[in-house]
């Protein structure tokens, strides 16, 4: 009889187990994948921070913030002459000046399409134009002007520390702020439910990077220089964390200063590493003069780049040897997009130049304000509510594609990889990450 | 045979059932070991004072405009900050100043008071103004060493007043009249743009974007750094490990304890741990904090989503219904296990009226009135006896 009994009770433990403890994991893994349907930025699974080892206690940027102040109830001033927006960007006294320039351009085109097709209700939108003077505490002053001149949102700007400032004052005053050229993925990290992106971040680029040099490119031991600024800081940190998480961490960082001109000691070092690529993160100039000065020493390895590579500037001081050079964009400057054809022939008319991607982004931020007013009337929280519902602009077409905007109301839209052919950059959408096809090292302790 | 079969079947049967139940039980009760102290005290709210009795003040009152930004109690006037100027509340009628009056500017958005000399210290969205003796004086970039003329916070901590702005914090000496302003240049700061300031036994601390905490002792003149130990803005690694994020909104220290704000939740810390707090394993109305201020042993806690008070074990709320003036006050003893359940009793009270408005910006408390900043008005509750 004992093997009866012992039969009977496997099979009881075994019906058991499997309705209270399978059901339960299985329950669990559920409840996980549906309280994480898609990691935060698009992150794959074997680049999500420490997912490899332990679920994290906590996890940001999931489920979009509402936002729970007053304000809605607050009627239209019935006085009005014109319907005020806020510009802030560089225009003078920093190094982005061109490309002030050219997001002035692109939002100042979009208000006077607007106000050609009868503004708001009749009255005209009025851009108010801030210089944010690329300055730390700069942008949180403009802003206060912004709100003492009644503006009811504002676009800005393109320096990540100018914006990191306004968008704390933003949330003070309770403005909207359309994010147009600040492409720091810690922007909208900050958990303030007043803004929107519609340009994608350096996180998006630099995955797509991550990508491209490792697995695409097969390299493993890349050097990078980039700019003592934060715009390289935070890139380098994302770009090295998700370099060691891919089994290949960085083999040299060199930095340089914006507007620096000789990088001849940090090639040196970076060629005694002898690596196999090389990342340049900076601006155009010094982006294509340290491209010059490593194939000068004797640099020959394949050079990859940040997105602010794309610029005729990179390309005519670098000359021939920016053949080649692979880097990300945003969007395609060259898509067969009506819209984006009629935007670049309006541009041209009107400004007698070609809009780069900060002038294009421009006018689509400039667009969606005016739209998410032209709906919600005049009133900064109810302009705030639609602009963030991720309903009614989800989706949107503007002249750079497709709005997609993840649950921190940042563009996660698929972006384009860049590469120089016959003196001009190609752009192809970039491929999609698929790690878990890559062979990497899984050898060593964990 | 058969009885033999069934005997041992029944007790195989109830072996097992005794196995799952007892594992059910541990899985959904904690054992006495693994209780925290707060939760055995099941009446632990006497630790911490509860308001009702709620007077809400707005312009239909005298205040300059409903959304108020800050409070501070000074005496026998109530100090509040909106966003159309100061109001000044003594013996039951309000007083209004502008820029009118000398103040920097109308949106007055941090206040205190030293104790040393009763100036009032007023941070605008254009500078920082003294009140002393009945003039202003007016602080800025231009004509001191004010980082920036958004003032986020200002707190004065015996001779010396600190000032969190958009471009740094600044230290004022009003013995010596020297500015220090400190930044990413001299302080191990990541960015200089800061939000908060406290002090308290000998240190300052100022809570920076992206930089945590940073801790400045006046005895040394050196500067330390908190920050979020997991390095990454995405997640929380682990709950106690640290501040909880790199994005800080406030400090308050009293009692020998830290408090820390974030748009992600709040943290203490008490010279050796830190604790973590959000609004799934403790009695925090919200992750979304604009202020904080603390008194004695207990801490207010100023969210979007209704006022928290707590002394880390027991937790009081109050909440303002979205449909009326009513709301609720809700105790809570929340306590977290060491494997991450959480266990907690929830007493409600009714409250008519209620706070003005649940999006709470400021925060003041005295022996008998909390005083409440909020986006609908401003709210001043009786400490229940």
């Amino acid at each position: 009889m004992k093997p009866a009994f012992k039969i009977i009770t496997i099979i009881l433990l075994g019906l058991i187990f499997h309705v209270s403890f399978l059901n339960g994991q299985d329950k669990q893994e559920k409840q996980d994948k549906q309280n994480k349907k898609v990691n935060y930025g698009k992150a794959p699974d074997e680049i999500f921070p420490y997912d490899k080892f332990v679920k994290p206690y906590k996890y940001h940027f999931l489920i979009p913030l509402t936002f729970n102040g007053a304000g809605r109830e607050l009627k239209a001033p019935v006085d009005l002459k014109e319907v005020r927006l806020g510009f802030l960007g560089p225009l003078s006294g920093s190094i982005m000046v061109p490309q002030g320039k050219q997001m002035l351009q692109g939002a100042t085109l979009a208000t006077e399409e607007a106000n050609k097709r009868g503004g708001y209700k009749g009255l005209p939108y009025k851009l108010m134009i801030h210089n944010d003077v690329g300055a730390w505490g700069a942008a949180a002053n403009e802003v206060v002007k912004m709100d003492d001149e009644k503006v009811w949102a504002f676009v800005g700007s393109i320096d990540d520390i100018v914006s990191h400032v306004a968008l704390r004052a933003a949330l003070k005053l309770e403005i909207f702020m359309v994010c147009t050229g600040d492409p720091d993925p810690t922007f909208t990290e900050t958990n303030i439910p007043w803004t929107l992106r519609v340009i994608s971040d350096d996180r998006q680029g630099i995955y797509a990077l991550i990508n491209q040099i490792y697995k695409k490119d097969g390299h493993s031991r890349v050097a990078i220089i980039r700019t003592g600024a934060r715009y390289g800081r935070v890139a380098f940190k994302i770009f090295s964390e998700n370099a060691t998480r891919v089994s290949h961490p960085i083999i040299i960082e060199e930095r340089f200063a914006d507007g620096e001109t000789d990088f001849k000691s940090q090639l040196e070092r970076i060629m005694v590493t002898n690596p196999d690529a090389i990342l340049i993160w900076g601006n155009a100039k010094e982006s294509a003069l340290i491209l010059k000065q490593a194939r000068t020493i004797g640099l020959k390895q394949p050079v990859y780049g940040s997105d602010r590579m794309v610029n005729p500037e990179f390309l005519k001081i670098a000359g021939n040897l920016a053949e080649g050079i692979v880097t990300t964009c945003q969007y395609n400057p060259d898509s067969d997009n009506p819209k984006l054809k009629v935007f670049k022939a309006s541009y041209l008319k009107r400004f007698g130049q070609e809009p780069d991607v900060f002038a294009a982004h421009a006018y689509d931020g400039t667009n969606l304000l005016i739209e998410a007013i032209n709906k919600a009337g005049l009133n900064r929280v109810l302009i705030r509510d639609l602009l963030t519902d991720r309903k009614t602009f989800q989706g949107y077409e503007g002249v750079t594609g497709k709005i997609v905007l993840d649950q921190s109301w940042n563009e996660i839209r698929d972006i384009y990889i860049a590469k120089v052919n016959n003196g001009k950059f190609d752009f192809t959408p970039a491929p999609p990450m698929d790690l878990k096809q890559k062979s990497f090292s899984t050898t060593g302790n964990y | 045979m058969r009885n033999i079969l069934r005997k041992n079947l029944q007790t195989s049967i109830t072996m097992i059932l005794c196995g799952i139940c007892s594992v059910l039980v541990i899985n959904s009760q904690p054992s006495a070991g693994k209780r925290t102290a707060e939760v055995k005290s099941k009446d632990n709210t006497n630790a911490i004072p509860v308001y009702g009795h709620w007077k809400n003040f707005t312009t239909k009152d005298g205040l300059p405009n409903n959304h108020a930004y800050c409070v501070r109690i000074d005496g026998k006037r109530v100090l509040v900050g909106t966003h159309e100027g100061m109001a000044v509340y003594e013996d039951g009628k309000w007083t209004n100043y502008t820029t009118k009056d000398g103040l920097a500017h109308n949106g007055v958005v941090s206040i205190d008071v030293s104790e040393l000399t009763g100036d009032v210290w007023i941070g605008t969205l254009g500078g920082l103004t003294r009140w002393s003796a009945g003039k202003f004086e007016t602080f800025n970039q231009l004509n001191s060493g004010l980082p920036n003329d958004l003032v986020y916070c200002v707190y004065c901590d015996g001779k010396d007043i600190w000032t969190a702005t958009g471009g740094g914090a600044g230290h004022y000496d009003t013995y010596s009249k020297q500015w220090e302003i400190f930044t990413e240049k001299n302080a191990p700061m990541h960015e200089p743009w800061t939000y908060g300031v406290s002090a308290g036994d000998g240190k300052v601390y100022i809570a920076a974007w992206g930089g945590g905490i940073i801790e400045y002792t006046y005895k040394t003149k050196q500067f330390k750094d908190y920050t979020d130990p997991d390095g990454e803005m995405e997640i929380d690694l682990l709950p106690d490990d640290g501040p909880v994020h790199d994005i800080t909104t406030g400090t308050a220290y009293a009692d020998g304890m830290l408090w820390v704000s974030s748009y992600f939740g709040f943290c203490s810390y008490d010279g050796t741990h830190w604790k973590g707090y959000f609004d799934h394993d403790s009695g925090l109305a919200s992750n979304f904090i604009n202020f904080v201020r603390a008194k004695g042993p207990v801490v207010f806690i100023c969210s979007d989503k209704g006022l928290s008070s707590t002394n880390g074990k027991s937790w009081v709320t109050y909440k303002k219904n979205d449909n009326n003036s009513d709301g609720l006050t809700i105790i809570k003893n929340y306590a977290r296990n060491d494997d991450s359940t959480v266990v907690h009793t929830t007493k409600e009270i009714p409250s008519s009226p209620s706070i003005a408005h649940n999006f709470i910006i400021g925060v003041d408390a005295d022996d008998n009135y909390l005083w409440v900043a909020t986006e609908g008005g401003v709210s001043r509750g009786e400490l229940l006896k």
